[in-house]
């Protein structure tokens, strides 16, 4: 809503600088946006004559003026406008000067000639007015005073933000009230008379609603002989100030209004509504099979059967509240007038506006809610004018049909529970002295009640709560002590699941991850892209409105969003790429009606953990870096049994993909990127990559984890190197070891695996590190020999291996 | 010659020696050729047994008195040498100090979780606990029950992300059943209050999505925190106390809140909070749009009609909700100039912090 401050000082006292008031507006619920000049910004622009006017050597549509501007030098101007000449006083932009519009004024070559500056029109000063020329000024314009103070037209107007709950606050008169409210003061009413003829409305208009619930009333007069022709300075400024396009006498008319009272008005040109018995018949109803508007942009609109539509007996003739009819607009032939003044229901407009995706003053208004008692007083207020500025007749009477007339809403408040809802000690009496200052009447029965009537301008105040909330809002919220909860029901802790998840989060970080968060949205292509596909017995979540075709449907993986970062990295020169994310992956089910939603772990490695250094070359990334990863994830939690096992993943290079099992059962899965996957995704394999859902590995966290005895003896060590057949696992010879090691057996590690010379074809060697250790003695080599030797002929015969000499 | 005129000689021909050598083998080599088993102390001693038995005392006594001495001289020139020896190979071993340390950095938390960890640890010291929600959310929990009516504007699909065929419903037919992706981490409000009776503490952190276009400013998914408390005798002053602590908490103890009154569908008395600015310090200047001030979250009273859907009788209880977007809370602290770096995966953005 744009407020013109010259405007409201018409309504109401405002003693405030635009600064305070602003602030007070702030305070008291009605955000300001903004504060623009009107008329003060136009620094640089004076009053100028034109001297000389040449035509352009080299452009037809050009002149090439001389002109003065009270200034010792005279200025040289290219013009495009026509409608002035020599001796003509017109308003000129200096360079320098910065328009409304935020153009700037400099010397500048048109068509090879210099231009020092810009004759203006009206709406180039942000005023109203014709723009197709020059704003020419009376004769007696005094020369190089600054064009502002001659005219006077220096305005501030104030954007506020009108929240959806105050209907009334989308009017000039509105504005005023709550101004006054806060400030104060007592606004003043417009006051509203019309002159009438003789001539009854009823014979020539009538009206009928279909549904009182979707049009609650509907008012009309009938102006005639009108003379369309643009409107007076005044007028033109107002609903420019307001906003609105500056077009003819009767449309500004409407408009100004609108602005000033809140009451949308549609002015029809009489003579195009069909008549029935020689009376202009307007019917209110919803929109019938197949029906069709052209609106006043040209546009042919297909109705849909919920709209609700003016019409005469040859169809609609506008779109209720929203935007009227081509064929009945007024042009500059239009004699007659109907003038309509109605009150339409808020959600049916709503639904009307959003669904043709066209939102016009009226239809914002209505949306909110107009004020069905204001109809008449608005179409009093229009008929008036368009009688005095545009020398119409404003026959006799009004047809108002308003089947259910709105009463005013009667409210309890409490003041004993305001205060207990806002920690306060407002008395009764402040509290009834707020009410009143908003224009609600509040009267005490009992001393621990208010009796409250609410006009029905305001439609927002429905419950007690409602009037807290005025009485706060003007009593101050920043007068309201400040306070903590003293309840006893404050226990703050995480629980448990969420007390792993934040392991998981500093496991990733010490492992030396980074996190990142990627889209939820990936494109639905990124299914074949990545090879990747949701779990079984889920498919995709569609969205039915994506921003794009690459956001349309929520990712069944982190997987894509991930590879996507590394290519990111590694195409702005960063090779080294150590992500990791937290974040939910969807699926639909069958029968259900949300989808899953599953909390992931997923991470990314490429190139190396650092560049090279002066003394640590710089190893390549493989598997066994993410497996590291997620053994140090599994030691963090105390999963006992996490392993991995060889499974061919689409998406991963064939031979290094692998599952992760915890306590048997899948978790998830790691690998390195199949290289054509990579390649689809712009990233330089190899690319490590895995995948977990934390709720496996919470499920398997352990919260306790029992003493063991720290080892008080020295073990005796002994190596051990076994060939076997490649196709035997590593895995699979350490279970092996550790079961025909006994209890002797503390520690078994992995230091070498070895193929080529000395070791044949298709086996190799590992070699392994056995530490021998008894609970309570030092273990004598004698003791330990045929242990070892035992181990290792159980060991060659259930994997096969031979020892290595 | 005497033995004891050679027990003398040898005796300075050792000390002699001995200060002469240059390292520990040439020590060893000279304590061998002195003392040794064939050492030239040892020959003289061996000529001990052709003595007169009056001679032996006197011979005995000078030879131990020799041994002692040059004994007590290679224990000498030992530890000397020792001590020059490790000052050699310390000289040996000294290093450019300037030179890089080896490391393998840990990872870094990204911003977003940092300030949610942040967030979330000040609400627990208040005594509140973690809850969570669905992201995919039925029509219902996002706007129905958050007394939004069936036409506010924020359910149309120009603003909302709908799903279009999760187990069968969709758009179509009863608007409650609309799956969507939630707009405000709010419905988890609901939630709880179905299951929760008070008292209720609870925050919220969460992903939220709205349908606006990726720029600078805004981002199609983001992050809120929510917070909602319930209990008997609570107050919009309490409200206040709460945000105020947690803002000086973020931002710095010096920085002032201001409560603005606003419009939400689901508290009322409603508010917005806003956050002096900490670079003008609210004398106005071009981050604080001039104001001195910096909008940083919403909250207000529950709505009694909000109650009214999870069977709470508002007469008795009392309730405030909060919701703040950490984006903002990132952008404000950190003077993050646009933010799509925080969904990029930028390493060398996502180390700084």
């Amino acid at each position: 809503m744009l407020v013109s401050m010259k405007w409201l000082k018409e309504l109401v006292d405002v003693t405030l600088t635009v600064e305070e008031l602003v602030d007070r507006l702030d305070m008291t619920g009605t955000a300001v946006e903004g504060v623009r000049s009107v008329g003060e910004g136009l620094s640089g622009v004076v009053v100028g004559a034109v001297l000389e006017k040449a035509p352009h050597p080299d452009a037809d549509a050009l002149s090439y003026c001389t002109v003065d501007v009270g200034a010792a030098e005279l200025l040289k101007i290219v013009c495009g406008a026509t409608n002035f000449g020599a001796g003509d006083k017109v308003p000129v932009a200096c360079v320098g000067a910065e328009l409304p519009g935020g153009l700037v004024i400099k010397r500048a070559k048109l068509r090879g000639l210099t231009s020092e500056g810009m004759m203006c029109s009206a709406p180039e000063l942000g005023l109203g007015g014709d723009a197709s020329g020059l704003l020419v000024l009376p004769a007696d314009a005094p020369l190089g005073v600054p064009y502002a103070e001659y005219a006077g037209r220096a305005d501030t107007v104030i954007e506020l933000e009108v929240t959806p709950n105050r209907p009334d606050c989308l009017s000039m008169v509105g504005v005023a009230r709550e101004v006054a409210a806060i400030t104060g003061k007592s606004a003043r009413p417009v006051e509203i008379e019309v002159s009438e003829s003789p001539e009854p409305i009823e014979s020539a208009v009538s009206v009928e609603i279909d549904d009182p619930a979707l049009c609650p009333r509907y008012t009309a007069r009938l102006i005639t002989g009108v003379r369309i022709g643009p409107s007076p300075e005044w007028l033109a400024d107002r609903v420019t100030a307001a906003g609105a396009r500056s077009v003819n006498n009767i449309v500004d008319i409407t408009n100004y209004v609108m602005f000033e009272l809140g009451q949308p008005l549609h002015a029809f040109d009489a003579a195009t509504i069909t008549r029935r018995d020689d009376v202009a018949a307007i019917t209110v109803r919803t929109t019938r099979e197949g029906e069709t508007l052209t609106t006043l942009d040209g546009q042919t609109r297909t109705l849909t059967s919920d709209m609700l539509v003016i019409a005469d007996d040859g169809g609609p003739i506008a779109l209720a509240g929203v935007m009227g009819g081509e064929h009945t607009e007024v042009s500059d032939a239009t004699v007659d007038i109907v003038l309509e003044s109605a009150c339409f229901d808020a959600a049916s407009i709503s639904t009307t506006s959003r669904s043709l995706g066209l939102i016009s003053e009226a239809s914002t208004r209505f949306e909110r809610g107009v004020d069905p008692s204001g109809c008449v007083a608005a179409l009093d207020r229009a008929a008036e004018l368009m009688r005095t500025l545009a020398s119409g007749t404003v026959a006799a009477g009004v047809v108002d049909v308003y089947p259910a007339p709105r009463a005013e809403r009667t409210l309890t408040l409490r003041p004993g529970r305001l205060n207990k809802v806002l920690g306060t000690d407002i008395s009764a009496e402040e509290c009834a002295t707020i009410l009143g200052s908003l224009g609600l009447s509040a009267t005490s029965d009992s001393p621990h009640e208010l009796t409250v009537t609410v006009p029905t301008y305001r439609p927002d105040l429905e419950r007690e709560i409602d009037l807290v909330e005025e009485v706060v809002r003007i009593w101050g919220m920043e007068r309201v002590p400040a306070t903590l909860p003293s309840g006893p029901g404050r226990i703050g802790r995480l629980t448990g699941e969420q007390r792993w998840m934040r392991r998981i989060d500093e496991t990733m970080r010490a492992a030396g991850l980074n996190e990142t968060m990627t889209y939820s949205f990936v494109d639905p292509s990124d299914r074949e892209r990545s090879d990747t596909a949701p779990p079984e017995g889920e498919t995709p979540v569609w969205l039915a409105n994506p921003m794009s075709e690459e956001q349309a449907v929520m990712r069944w993986s982190l997987l894509p969003g991930l590879l996507r970062s590394v290519s990111y990295n590694q195409r702005r020169g960063v090779p080294d790429v150590h992500l990791y994310e937290i974040g939910a992956i969807y699926g639909a089910v069958d029968g259900a009606v949300l989808p899953r939603e599953r909390t992931m772990v997923g991470g990314v490695l490429a190139g190396s953990w650092s560049r090279p250094g002066w003394n640590a070359p710089a190893a390549p990334l493989d598997l066994f870096d993410g497996k590291g990863v997620i053994e140090a994830l599994a030691i963090d939690l105390g999963i006992e049994r996490m392993s991995v096992r060889a499974a061919d993943l689409p998406w991963l290079q064939p031979g290094r993909s692998a599952e992760v099992l915890v306590n048997g059962r899948p978790a998830g899965w790691l690998g390195e990127v199949h290289p054509l996957v990579a390649e689809r995704y712009e990233a330089d394999a190899p690319v490590v990559a895995f995948e977990l859902d934390t709720s496996a590995l919470i499920g398997s966290a352990r919260t306790v984890k029992p003493y063991r005895e720290v080892p008080r003896v020295p073990a005796v060590t002994l190596d051990l190197a076994l060939v076997v057949d490649d196709a035997v696992t590593a895995e699979r010879v350490e279970q092996a070891i550790r079961k025909a090691g006994g209890k002797l057996l503390d520690e078994v590690r992995l230091f070498d695996v070895y193929r080529g010379s000395g070791i044949p074809e298709g086996k190799k060697s590992l070699a392994w590190a056995l530490s021998y250790r008894a609970e309570d003695r030092t273990l004598s080599d004698e003791e330990v020999r045929p242990v070892h030797e035992k181990l290792i002929r159980k060991v060659s015969g259930s994997v096969g291996a031979e020892v290595r000499g | 010659m005497t033995l004891i005129e050679d027990l003398k000689r040898i005796e300075g021909e050792a000390l002699a020696r001995i200060a002469q050598t240059e390292d520990l083998a040439s020590l060893d080599a000279a304590r061998v050729e002195f003392l040794g088993k064939k050492g030239s102390l040892t020959g003289v001693l061996r000529g001990l047994g052709a003595l007169s038995t009056e001679e032996r005392p006197a011979v005995g006594k000078v030879s131990n008195e020799v041994r002692q001495a040059i004994e007590a001289a290679i224990e000498e020139r030992k530890a000397m040498l020792a001590q020059a020896e490790l000052a050699e190979r310390m000289s040996a071993g000294a290093v450019d100090v300037t030179l890089p340390g080896r490391k393998r950095l840990p990872g870094r938390a990204h911003l977003i979780s940092q300030i949610t960890a942040e967030v979330v640890d000040i609400f627990a010291g208040l005594g509140y606990q973690v809850a969570e929600g669905p992201e995919v959310e039925l029509a219902h929990y996002n706007f129905t029950a958050l007394n939004h009516p069936p036409t506010h504007p924020a359910r149309a699909a120009t603003d909302t992300f709908y799903v279009s065929d999760a187990g069968g419903s969709g758009r179509e037919g009863d608007p409650e059943s609309d799956v969507l992706l939630r707009t405000h981490t709010s419905p988890v409000q609901v939630r709880v209050l179905e299951q929760q009776k008070p008292p209720v503490y609870v925050i919220v952190p969460g992903r939220v999505y709205r349908r606006d276009i990726a720029d600078p400013s805004h981002l199609p998914q983001f992050h809120q925190i929510e917070g909602l408390a319930v209990e008997e005798g609570i107050t919009f002053g309490d409200l206040k106390g709460t945000l105020d602590h947690v803002c000086r908490e973020l931002f710095g103890r010096d920085r002032k809140t201001r409560f603005r009154p606003h419009f939400f569908p689901f508290t009322e008395p409603s508010a917005e909070v806003d956050v002096s600015c900490g670079i003008c310090v609210g004398s106005g200047c071009r981050f604080c749009k001039n104001t001195g001030w910096l909008e940083i979250l919403g909250c207000g009273m529950v709505d009694p009609n909000v109650f009214g859907y999870v069977d709470i009788d508002p007469e008795r209880h009392v309730g405030f909700a909060f919701g703040m977007g950490v984006e903002r809370i990132a952008a404000l602290r950190y003077d993050i100039p646009d933010l799509r770096m925080l969904v990029e995966g930028d390493m060398r953005f996502l180390r700084q912090f």
